[in-house]
């Protein structure tokens, strides 16, 4: 199962690398909300981090979600997803692969958008690179576990894109809320027991979002 | 029929669509070495019971078995289904040989790009190997989701409209193609309004009406000839 899950992974790599219709867009995205934090954002140095945090996870989400909504939409284009489904393969597998195509969109986002909010808003997220990148690990898994699911929901639905992101919003609310303040924590320096707490919680999303997500996907998918 | 096993079989399948009742209690038998052609108009439901004997969509009652046990229970059971749907199901952003390798690599398949370049040679496709299938004509794409579909060599191979947008050579593949399948006692069922393109196949035609098979009894064995529904020796 694993060399099949990988070659769907290639598959979505290589289709985004030759066409470039979603990560672009996302990425673009990301730095101009980024770029309007940085120049209008008039607070003392002490403030920002309060604010950059809850921003940084708003702007991945919403740029997020496009790149979501794409994993399980195009398999609809040209049939494809029926083609999925013949293949001797769980529904979990499909889902573990487009949630790890998912989250190599969001890394790649998140790679660009922490050192660009550090710089533009002067606020210090890489001060401690070992604990935002567990922070963002975690975050990314769960929004990704969430939008994952969901978008095979409406993958066939009219404009189903702007559908996705009311229907994932709430349901991640959790994570963006958990994701914001251990980054807000971490920029400050305060990697202890509260840190722990919002990681831990992290954590524990990511789990049961993963676990439903694969268990689900089946009856998501099929007609 | 009764010495050969039966490989595909749909029992009372009912299938219902919202307050549209697509299929109704059909049942249909297809043996080893077999060839099915369903005809009917659009909309008669000649998709949905493939779909359902392909375990692709649920139906609302009744069952699909393959070779005895329930359709698509267990995910190595669909290595037994090659399907061709009404849609290419083909990547448009990768190669035809990407896609079919692709497909050779889902199914599991050893030596994948060597499977798939003996389908790729098979369909006409060789030319086209390297060129992206959004590039590619409608029969062409056709011939790469025929490759796509049969690279496991599957048992039971099940096509709706598998002559849509084939030229006359593709097509004349595709019916030997099919006898050949049913020399090695693959059992095929195809779906087409028009059975004037199964012409030189031997098996036997269920003509859908509203969801139900027309007329239920005796289902005759004929071959599919020049006039469709023409009966001829099996």
């Amino acid at each position: 199962m694993a060399a099949q899950l990988w070659w769907i992974v290639h598959k979505d790599l290589v289709s985004e690398c030759r066409t470039w219709r979603v990560w672009p867009a996302m990425l673009l995205f990301g730095l101009v909300v980024a770029f309007v934090f940085g120049v209008q954002a008039d607070l003392p140095p002490d403030q920002r981090p309060q604010i950059a945090g809850g921003l940084l996870w708003l702007a991945i989400f919403f740029a997020g979600m496009q790149a979501v909504d794409h994993s399980c939409g195009a398999e609809r284009e040209e049939g494809c997803w029926d083609g999925l489904m013949l293949y001797p393969i769980g529904a979990a597998a499909i889902y573990l692969a487009k949630l790890a195509v998912n989250a190599i969109a969001l890394a790649a986002l998140e790679c660009l958008l922490i050192p660009a909010f550090a710089a533009l808003a002067d606020v210090p997220l890489m001060s401690h690179p070992g604990a935002m990148l567990l922070v963002a690990l975690l975050g990314n898994v769960g929004i990704c576990a969430v939008g994952t699911l969901l978008s095979g929901l409406v993958a066939g639905v009219r404009h189903g894109g702007s559908l996705l992101v009311l229907i994932v919003l709430p349901l991640v609310i959790p994570v963006v809320l958990a994701a914001a303040e251990a980054t807000r924590l971490a920029a400050e320096g305060q990697l202890g027991p509260e840190w722990w707490r919002w990681v831990h919680l992290l954590a524990a999303f990511a789990a049961i979002f993963v676990t439903a997500g694969a268990t689900l996907f089946d009856f998501v998918i099929r007609d | 029929m009764s010495d050969r096993t039966i490989a595909v079989q749909a029992s009372r399948l009912t299938k219902v669509f919202g307050s549209r009742v697509v299929l109704r209690e059909v049942d249909l038998e297809a043996a080893e070495g077999e060839i099915v052609v369903l005809t009917g108009a659009n909309g008669a439901g000649k998709t949905t019971l493939l779909r359902c004997l392909a375990s692709l969509t649920r139906p609302t009652s009744g069952d699909v078995r393959w070779f005895g046990r329930p359709a698509g229970a267990e995910p190595a059971a669909r290595r037994l289904v090659g399907m061709v749907p009404h849609q290419s199901c083909i990547y448009p952003h990768l190669t035809v040989r990407e896609n079919v390798v692709f497909a050779a690599r889902m199914q599991g398949l050893r030596e994948a790009g060597r499977r798939a370049d003996e389908w790729i040679a098979a369909a006409g496709l060789r030319p086209y190997a390297h060129r992206l299938a959004t590039h590619l004509s409608r029969g062409m794409r056709q011939r790469v989701a025929l490759a796509r579909a049969l690279v496991h060599d599957p048992p039971i191979v099940l096509m709706d409209e598998p002559f849509a947008g084939l030229d006359a050579e593709a097509a004349a593949w595709l019916v030997d193609l099919l006898a050949e399948f049913r020399g090695r006692s693959r059992v095929v069922c195809l779906a087409t309004h028009d059975p004037d393109m199964t012409q030189g196949l031997t098996g036997r035609v269920f003509h859908l009406q509203s969801g139900r098979i027309e007329p239920p009894e005796p289902r005759r064995v004929v071959a599919t000839g020049h006039n469709p529904g023409e009966s001829l020796a099996a």
